[in-house]
């Protein structure tokens, strides 16, 4: 299996290896894209802030997919995760799989996201709140 | 070694790192070492995992000045 990781301070919709196209080979493609919402913990915010210890990151999740992988297997993995400030609506996470038949892939992507939440060192740091300035700023 | 903090521990503490010199210490002597520094370590002793050089080790680990050792809170990705 093809695994790609990849931790970024950018958007991760602007990755050019999600802009690749699929194996012929390659019958299903699941995608899952974790998303920051307006609410943290009760309290509106504008953005989050992710921090992670990153080598150990990347090692974890690049093992993370090849042990499940050998469970589940599929053709190819990508997995992007944002770091840094990650506004509302935006990706913090996003996750392909690419196998011949669809439950393979979604059994990897869903065995993932539990996993990466056990024992990945990625963290949200704080909810960066609505600044009440720029809500009242006149238009 | 070097012991890095992250995410609510660098918050609390106010530092990403610290240089020790201990020699070869196991998980309790490291623990003790570290809470004298920063008393206010101890409120997250107990949720707390350690991994050294990158790898998640158990209670039964030992350290050496050469080691890198991370404190890792519960970790929130996605």
């Amino acid at each position: 299996m093809d695994t790609l990781v990849a931790l970024s301070l950018q958007p991760l919709e602007n990755h050019p290896s999600l802009h690749e196209p699929a194996s012929e080979h390659s019958g299903a493609v699941v995608d899952f894209k974790g998303i920051v919402r307006r609410d943290e913990a009760g309290s509106p915010i504008e953005a989050l802030e992710y921090e992670a210890y990153q080598p150990m990151a990347e090692t974890m999740m690049q093992r993370i997919a090849t042990e499940l992988g050998a469970q589940h297997p599929c053709d190819h993995v990508l997995i992007l995760h944002r770091i840094g400030i990650v506004p509302v609506g935006e990706a913090a996470i996003i996750i392909r799989a690419t196998a011949k038949h669809r439950a393979e892939a979604f059994a990897l992507v869903s065995g993932f996201m539990d996993r990466l939440k056990q024992d990945v060192p990625i963290w949200k740091v704080r909810g960066v709140p609505i600044n009440p300035n720029l809500a009242s700023a006149p238009k | 070694m070097r012991v890095l903090f992250f995410a609510q521990i660098r918050q609390a503490l106010g530092t990403t790192a610290v240089e020790l010199t201990t020699g070869d210490v196991d998980v309790a002597q490291f623990w003790q070492i570290l809470n004298a520094m920063y008393p206010l370590l101890a409120q997250y002793q107990a949720r707390v995992r350690l991994a050294r050089n990158g790898e998640f080790v158990g209670n039964d680990a030992r350290f050496t000045n050469a080691d890198e050792i991370a404190l890792i809170p519960p970790v929130s990705g996605g």
